[in-house]
């Protein structure tokens, strides 16, 4: 055994998942004896007395047994935000006293003492721990300590909350069995789409004879497809900014994203509008524009939606700078909904050759406005005016390719 | 932080009686700078210096060896002694039950008690510096106590 293990072994017996004796056992035992030998040897009588206590106090006092443990009532890992209730099992053995690390505040108690209530809170969506009761147990006057030990971590995953959004005055259908957004394909269904000229390849049964004969030139009729549109959402997880400027280059601590920004109401508005797409009874796909292997197929129904919430959360841990954004294998005429703070040219640009190959684009700028300037510079004031011009130039831009822009999410 | 107020409170009359006994500011300071050490450091040698040096300033002090000052002194140090113990395991900022004290209460009032009686037995006894039975004696049960000791560890 090297001497570095030694140490580290030595160290490792004054703590830990076993009984040891503390300072205040040592203290009794030579103090006290160390009173009362030199009492009786230098006739000191109140040395003796003084003594006494300590070495009665060791006397009295056994070294516990057993093991004891801390054990947590499991909480629902996938429940939403908010305060959820638990408790926490003590099982002292032979202690006296158990130190016990709940949430927001270290309690000691009788380490024989009833359940402990456990309040956890619940503030943002995404990846966490709840609860890590780091707890010790002190035997008779704390003369022996069990820990301290760092307990077991329960993790939990938040999904992405849902907004229900109203989904405006629609024709009575049957809720559930067919989409709303029909494909912009023509088709063999039985609804009329267009009256056009004949063409190379147009099936003659499709002419419109009405139209040709008084026209004079061959025109059939056009009829749309079955299919329903497929609704894509493809989020931007590149960036994820706040409202100040100033802190657009520094990390945030303390949650998935930061609280408001842009990669926040990304992933809220996907969620909520996967939500509301799937009650419509629309496919909906989710694609991360910078990860495609994180993408979602297309498909329908309530477990669709936690599937998407749960990879939404799956791509926000897994965010960050990506040199490029690419959207692979649309289906044809799919609806785009394109959800990004469009900070660079390159997603404006990808919005607008996705509207040029024969998509719906919806582009929702997640972008928090108004920029508040970085104060502790003079240029702040100016550079944030200049990404605000920047910015709305870039959704002009789009908007005049066709592509359906929001300013505001 | 409830366990390191009870440090500072038990070293109060701890600091008065030596103040009175020895009628010097000394003691008071010293008392006080290894009170305030115990108290920020529970776990570290700062309780025991206080007990030894408020033991030995009461031994070799003047007057009776059983007078008032010396009945105060054996609680007050035993309290100090459990105080520190149990501070130096609970993190400061720790909401105490006080039904978790209720046991180390109990125990200290034992040992009171009994060192108590070992006080007033030690009042009934002759005294002087040529009494060898009590020594004798004396060193038999400390032979005892440190086997028992020395067995549990």
């Amino acid at each position: 055994m090297s001497r570095a293990d030694k140490i580290r072994e030595a160290f490792a017996q004054s703590h830990g998942a076993h009984w040891h004796p503390t300072d205040a056992y040592a203290r009794a035992v030579w103090l006290g004896t160390g009173l009362v030998v030199a009492g009786l040897f230098l006739h000191q009588v109140e040395m003796v007395l003084f003594g006494v206590p300590l070495i009665l106090s060791v006397l009295l006092t056994n070294k516990p047994k057993g093991t004891p443990t801390v054990s947590v009532r499991p909480v629902p890992r996938g429940a939403g935000a908010g305060v959820v209730h638990t408790v926490a099992h003590l099982d002292g053995a032979d202690a006296e006293i158990a130190v016990v690390k709940l949430p927001g505040v270290t309690k000691a108690v009788p380490a024989h003492s009833p359940d402990l209530p456990v309040r956890i809170r619940r503030d943002a969506w995404g990846p966490g721990i709840d609860l890590r009761l780091d707890h010790l147990f002190a035997g008779p006057d704390g003369m022996h300590v069990y820990g301290p030990i760092v307990g077991t971590e329960h993790v939990r995953t938040i999904l992405p909350p849902v907004e229900h959004h109203p989904s405006g005055p629609l024709p009575p259908r049957p809720a559930g069995l067919v989409g709303i957004h029909r494909s912009p394909r023509a088709g063999d269904s039985t609804e009329l789409r267009d009256i056009r000229a004949f063409q190379p390849g147009d099936r003659l049964k499709r002419i419109d004879w009405r139209v040709t004969t008084r026209t004079g030139t061959v025109h059939v009729r056009e009829r749309h497809a079955e299919a329903d549109a497929e609704i894509v959402l493809a989020v931007d997880t590149r960036t994820d900014v706040g409202a100040d400027v100033a802190l657009w280059s520094s990390p945030h601590y303390g949650a998935t994203t930061r609280p408001d920004g842009s990669l926040d109401r990304a992933v809220r508005r996907a969620a909520s509008m996967a939500a509301g797409y799937l009650r419509q009874g629309d496919r909906v796909a989710l694609t991360d524009l910078s990860r495609p292997q994180l993408n979602v197929r297309s498909g329908v129904g309530r477990r669709h939606l936690m599937r998407i919430r749960t990879q939404l959360v799956v791509c926000v841990q897994a965010a960050g700078w990506s040199s490029r954004v690419a959207l692979r294998k649309l289906p044809h005429g799919s609806v785009v909904v394109l959800l990004s703070p469009f900070l660079d040219d390159e997603i404006a640009e990808l919005a607008v050759q996705t509207r040029k190959h024969g998509h719906v684009v919806l582009a929702i700028n997640t972008l928090p406005l108004p920029l508040k300037p970085d104060r502790e510079t003079p240029w702040g004031e100016v550079a944030a005016e200049m990404i605000a011009a920047e910015h709305r130039q870039r959704l002009r831009r789009m908007a005049e390719h066709g592509v359906a822009v929001t300013r505001e999410c | 932080m409830l366990m390191r107020l009870a440090i500072v409170l038990a070293a109060l009359p701890v600091a008065l009686v030596l103040r009175l006994d020895s009628g010097a500011v000394a003691p008071v300071v010293i008392v006080a700078v290894l009170t305030a050490l115990s108290a920020l450091m529970p776990g570290s040698a700062g309780p025991a210096l206080l007990i030894g040096y408020a033991a030995l300033a009461m031994a070799f002090g003047d007057g009776h060896p059983l007078r008032l000052g010396v009945w105060i002194m054996i609680p007050a140090l035993h309290l100090i002694h459990v105080t520190s113990a149990l501070a130096a395991v609970v993190p400061v900022k720790t909401k105490i039950e006080l039904a978790a004290l209720k046991a180390p209460a109990r125990r200290f009032a034992i040992v009171q008690a009994i060192s108590f009686g070992v006080a007033a037995f030690a009042a009934f006894i002759p005294s002087g510096p040529n009494i060898g039975l009590v020594e004798l004696l004396g060193l038999g049960a400390l032979t005892v106590v440190i086997g028992v000791v020395a067995l549990r560890i």
